[in-house]
């Protein structure tokens, strides 16, 4: 046995110091003439819905752009991170192996993920150590780019142990969500909020940042409560509720229905607000398990997109374009999942990018310089934008959304006051 | 054929395929590339096989029903995200403490020890938990001591969930609650260089086998020895064991202690594998999951433990997302119109698992010489097996 | 067999059992007094009135009024079987979801006249009710009666396994996520108000429901013949055996009403909290096991009292303490009592020795 033993710690030593010529890390070129975009999306629970259309979003981009980039064929690969078990979120365990797939596969060029701000956590230490570009649809957690208010200390140096940004998102952070949300309620009156958060990375990132905001703004914030997802029902904690307003700062998986239900009869004359979040059908339209119709009509919404509209309003003929071919494509009535044109962006920004290196689109640096170095003044269907040092967009606007018979309709465009 | 009879009498044979079996396993990694998802499941199925070593002392050579093993899982995890991350913020005025890691850890704040200190440490906090959580369930019956065992480890589950409410000196807050405890240290075992499981999950896997190895041998010489007879005994019947001398309370509080050790050992280095640790993953769920690897070896059969621990974690991470919902099975399923994917039944399929193990084959895949002769031929209507009474 | 671990009973080891009795028993009751009384207290000084702790006893109770339907089924299994179905909880769930789902089938919904929900709602409470019944005698059938005579660690894992296929069968059916569901009676809104306390619609409909059913099931074991041979199997199954009482079918009934019970919480718990969730039933089973246990296993009125009082302690919980930690501190409770008082409030009525 011992011997055995012995044998296993020379072979341990002989290997480890193989480690640095492993693998494709540090920005290795990839041979041959495809390359693979990954997806990483919570497809299961209340999230399946929202993912899809993001999903299709991405696919009407790649199909426009006629599959390929120049010379290289893309091969776009949608992967699940979340589970049975924790539906309707990333799942930290299913996340490292959707990210660790990526990286094992040498023509992988972009990884399109995560939706969540938890799940992102953990996949952009990993894709950053092997050098992988890698965008996201939807996280808005601050401390995933920066450190400004709204951040955990650590953050975000620590999810980049390479010590250069691989990692860029196409909405803006919480930061300017949590001023929208505080420049909303002031209008509509309010003087005093109540706030209940999910814990999550994200619900309890935002929820600091409309706390802040909201006292910025002369609000008095009464309250910010955590809930648990595993609870029946939070009638005894919606009960101490003083305040006229309300802030959900949560998504519809961490049974976020069942709070605003609650609240809604423990304080009867609240006005309630949910950030993007609880911007989905599941949460909205009664017939899909979310809240009922009375709850609804009291309901505002903010989300960082804006209706086809207010797109035409400010001029953007690309995201008039989008819908055209979206609403075509797949045979949808009526506005589309608001997430869907961040789908489609997210594609586009990722096959521009590819674009703009020409032939050097097989290497992961150049590619990695192109999006965090060299995208400015982009003009996509959300309109013009820069990324920045950070990986964050310029991009501000934030639409606020009504509840009209189980949809999203969308009201007015929010400038935010600070951010 | 006498040469051949003679070298399976020689003292040595029945190490033979134990051996041959280790040294295959170990050389694996070689014919893999190293980042491969097959490795990965390897590593998984290596933590589970510890895991359920462990539970397989206390359930299976003591007789004391734990449900609620998910406790130590729960614990090692803990002990990786406390020491071995920046979770501690700020101790040392910010500085953090250091012991034994690499540069990159050097810097940042939080307390951050050695890999080989945290599985010391990940063994104390696990001895002296399982030690606390067997303490209650000294005189109890068997079934009770199951409910009490699943008691502890909701509430251990449910302080981790919430623990960034719960403080302790000070405004350390024990865990991060529903938001992870991430990123972790990087195993870094001194004398080599520091593991990347970004790159490559061949020294993981190596760590892994040791660690494994050292269980199995821990679990073999703990079966052969006094302590594991008296653990035997106490299975049987308890108070035949006390009137031999058996003293109880230390052979039932050591069970616990050694299996939880097991444990926590397997946790601290699944925690830092995965580089997160997050509450949601300590359920009630985990602790069956393991106790049907221990069933379904063969309660008590060492082998049987570790061939059914290896079965069911490639079941769960292989067979049912990679094979059944991507393969023909698929397939057939879809052109029958069956609106399902096998992974959101994976615990129903664990479920039909035991039931079907329970009803048929109770003795498990290798079952215990022992275990198997009660269960087949049967014991008398009153007499219970694990019935003890204060 | 029974097995002390001290060998000999002497007069003074009786005294000194008895005084125990009484310690444990008062020290249990002083226990689940504790919480009201701090927080009665608590409320005195800050509000000025009861109010609050009023409120939270009520809700208290009308919840406490589902447990202890749930806790009846677990109770009469112990006592005659001595097995911890760990699937009832399950099987309550599967109540609820069969509920919703003739809900839909019914056409019921929160604009249907009131009586087309009484008579509706009363259809399903008797459909969902027969259905869980069916499905817990079959489980019996399938998966306990095979293993009758193995050690007692078979029949609580296969028990446990059918825990886990139900909750499968949930999260096939509706999915993994709470589920909302139709607001049919408008169970929050207050029916009356008495003394400065709230009485919801659903408070009241709990009781309604709850009372009869459970008066019912006692007198039914009290009085019935059936009743008599399932208190004679629970006593001494060899000797009910003897007397010519079919012990299969005696189980087989026990379990059939523990399944009607649970179909019965499965639906008043649909309408109470307005959602339906697949994992329910595994927190609901623990409650309700802890509140069988406190009560005293194996005992019918045992049950219901254990049931109204966790019912109690998990509002002023969820009220005071956060219903995030809810469940640890009925655990907490549960494994306190089985450390000191296994016998629970009312004593256990098991299988005799012998």
């Amino acid at each position: 046995m011992s011997c055995l033993l012995v044998a296993f710690a020379l072979g341990i030593s002989a290997c480890g110091s193989d480690d640095d010529d492993e693998g494709t890390g540090g920005g290795g070129t990839i041979s041959g003439d495809t390359l693979t975009i990954y997806s990483s999306l919570p497809l299961q629970g209340t999230s399946k819905p929202q993912s899809e259309a993001v999903i299709d979003g991405e696919r009407l981009a790649l199909e426009q752009a006629g599959g390929k980039v120049g010379k290289f064929k893309i091969n776009y690969v949608s992967l699940d991170d979340s589970t049975a078990q924790n539906p309707g979120t990333a799942d930290e365990a299913q996340t490292a192996q959707n990210a660790r797939k990526a990286i094992q596969d040498e023509t992988t060029i972009f990884y399109l993920g995560e939706f969540n701000s938890g799940g992102s956590k953990i996949s952009i230490p990993l894709l950053n150590k092997a050098n992988i570009p890698q965008i996201s649809p939807s996280n808005t957690a601050v401390g995933l780019t920066t450190d400004r208010p709204g951040a955990d200390p650590g953050e975000p140096t620590k999810y980049y142990p390479a010590q250069k940004r691989t990692y860029a998102r196409i909405v803006p952070t919480d930061i300017i969500q949590g001023a929208a949300l505080a420049t909303i309620m002031k209008e509509d009156g309010c003087k005093s909020v109540h706030i209940f958060n999910d814990k999550t990375t994200y619900g309890a990132g935002l929820a600091r940042n409309v706390e802040a905001s909201a006292k910025e703004i002369g609000l008095s914030v009464e309250g910010n409560d955590g809930t648990d997802r595993n609870s029946a029902n939070y009638r005894s904690l919606a009960a101490q509720i003083k305040a006229d307003c309300f802030v959900g700062s949560g998504v519809t998986g961490e049974n976020y229905v069942q709070v605003f239900k609650d609240v809604a009869v423990a304080c009867p004359d609240c006005k309630l607000y949910g950030p993007d979040g609880v911007a989905e059908a599941s949460f909205t339209d009664p017939k899909e398990g979310g809240i009922p119709a009375a709850v609804g009509a009291r309901t505002k919404v903010t989300v960082a997109t804006l209706s086809p509209e207010e797109f035409e309003k400010q001029g953007i003929a690309e995201a008039e374009k989008f819908f055209t071919d979206y609403k075509a494509k797949y045979n949808i009535e009526g506005q589309p999942d608001p997430y869907a044109i961040y789908g489609y962006e997210t594609m586009a920004l990722a096959l521009d990018t590819l674009k703009a290196v020409g032939d050097k689109a097989n290497d992961r640096e150049a590619v990695r310089k192109q999006l965090l170095e060299n995208t400015k003044g982009r003009k996509s269907v959300l309109g013009t934008y820069d990324i920045d040092e950070n990986g964050d967009t310029t991009l501000t606007d934030y639409g606020l959304y009504t509840i009209d018979n189980g949809d999203l309709t969308f009201d007015k465009v929010i400038k935010a006051e600070g951010g | 054929m006498t040469a051949i009879r003679g070298l399976r009498q020689a003292p040595w044979a029945k190490y033979v395929l134990p051996g041959v079996v280790i040294v295959a396993v170990a050389l694996l990694p070689f014919f893999r590339p190293p980042l491969d998802g097959f490795m990965d499941d390897c590593i998984l199925a290596l933590i589970f096989v510890t895991m359920a070593l462990g539970l397989n002392l206390i359930v299976g050579f003591a007789g004391l029903l734990d449900l609620g093993y998910v406790a130590f899982y729960a614990f090692g995890a803990l002990v990786g995200g406390w020491w071995a991350s920046d979770h501690f913020t700020g101790v040392n005025g910010e500085k953090g403490i250091h012991l034994g890691v690499g540069d990159f850890a050097s810097n940042l704040p939080g307390i951050h020890i050695n890999f080989l200190l945290l599985i010391v440490g990940a063994i104390v906090v696990c001895a002296v938990a399982g030690a606390v959580i067997g303490l209650p369930t000294l005189r109890l019956r068997g079934d009770y001591i199951a409910i009490v065992t699943l008691a502890f480890g909701e509430i251990i589950g449910r302080f981790a969930a919430n623990g960034d409410e719960v403080t302790i000196f000070g405004d350390y807050a024990i865990s991060n609650g529903r938001e992870s405890i991430s990123p972790l240290d990087s195993i870094d075992l001194l004398v080599l260089d520091q593991f990347d499981s970004a790159l490559d999950l061949r020294p993981f896997y190596w760590t892994m086998l040791a660690i494994v190895l050292v269980a199995l041998i821990v679990n073999i010489r703990l079966r052969d020895s006094r302590l594991g007879r008296a653990w035997v005994a106490l299975r049987e019947d308890e108070v035949a064991a006390a009137s031999m001398g058996v003293p109880l309370v230390k052979t039932k509080l050591t069970a616990y202690a050694t299996g939880g050790a097991l444990g926590g050992i397997a946790g601290v280095f699944y925690g830092l594998y995965l580089n997160s640790i997050n509450a949601n993953q300590f359920q009630f769920g985990f602790s069956v999951f393991i106790l049907a690897m221990v069933i379904m070896g063969g309660l008590g059969s060492i082998w049987g433990v570790v061939i059914g621990a290896v079965v069911l974690a490639f079941v769960n991470n292989r067979l049912i997302p990679d094979v059944l919902d991507q393969g023909f099975v698929n397939d057939i399923k879809n052109d029958i119109g069956l609106n399902f994917s096998f992974t959101e039944v994976t615990f129903g399929i664990f479920g039909f698992v035991l039931v079907l193990m329970m009803v048929l084959r109770p003795e498990g895949i290798l079952p215990e010489r022992r275990r198997q002769i009660e269960l087949t031929e049967g014991t008398g209507p009153d007499e219970s097996v694990y019935e003890a009474r204060a | 067999m029974e097995a002390a671990s001290v060998p000999a009973e002497e007069p003074r080891q009786r005294t000194s059992e008895a005084a125990w009795e009484l310690v444990s028993k008062y020290g249990l009751i002083a226990l689940l007094l504790a919480l009201p009384i701090y927080y009665g207290i608590q409320d005195l000084s800050d509000d000025g009135d009861l109010s609050r702790l009023g409120n939270n006893l009520v809700d208290g109770l009308s919840n406490g009024a589902i447990w202890a339907l749930v806790a009846l089924g677990y109770t009469l299994v112990y006592g005659i079987i001595e097995l911890i179905n760990f699937a009832h909880g399950d099987i309550f769930m599967i109540g609820a979801f069969a509920s919703f789902g003739l809900w839909g089938t019914l056409g019921l919904t929160a604009q249907t006249s009131t009586v087309g929900l009484v008579v509706g709602l009363f259809v399903t409470l008797l459909i969902a009710m027969v259905a869980t019944a069916a499905l817990n005698v079959m489980i019996e059938r399938v998966g306990y009666r095979p293993l009758r005579n193995a050690p007692r660690l078979a029949p609580l894992i296969t028990a446990v396994g059918f825990s886990f296929i139900l909750q499968n069968v949930g999260i096939l059916w509706l999915g993994a996520s709470q589920v909302a569901v139709p607001d049919l009676v408008g169970s929050q809104k207050e029916l009356v108000a008495i003394a400065g306390l709230s009485i919801s619609r659903g408070d009241v409909l709990a009781v309604a429901v709850t009372a009869p059913l459970v008066f019912l099931l006692v007198a039914f074991v009290a009085r019935s013949r059936l009743g008599k041979a399932m208190r004679a199997t629970a006593q001494d199954p060899e000797a009910a055996r003897l007397m010519g009482i079919n012990v299969d079918t005696t189980i087989s009934l026990t379990f059939l009403l523990g399944g009607l019970l649970a179909g019965a919480a499965g639906l008043i718990n649909t309408l109470y909290q307005t959602s339906v969730w697949f994992f329910q039933g595994f927190t609901a089973g623990l409650i309700a096991f802890t509140a069988a246990v406190m009560g005293g296993i194996g005992n019918l009125r045992g049950a219901v009292v254990g049931g109204l009082i966790i019912g109690c302690i998990q509002q002023i919980s969820d009220n005071r303490i956060g219903n995030e930690w809810t469940p640890a501190v009925v655990f907490a409770y549960l494994v306190l009592i089985m450390v000191f008082r296994p016998q629970g409030l009312i004593g256990e009525e098991t299988r005799e020795a012998g």
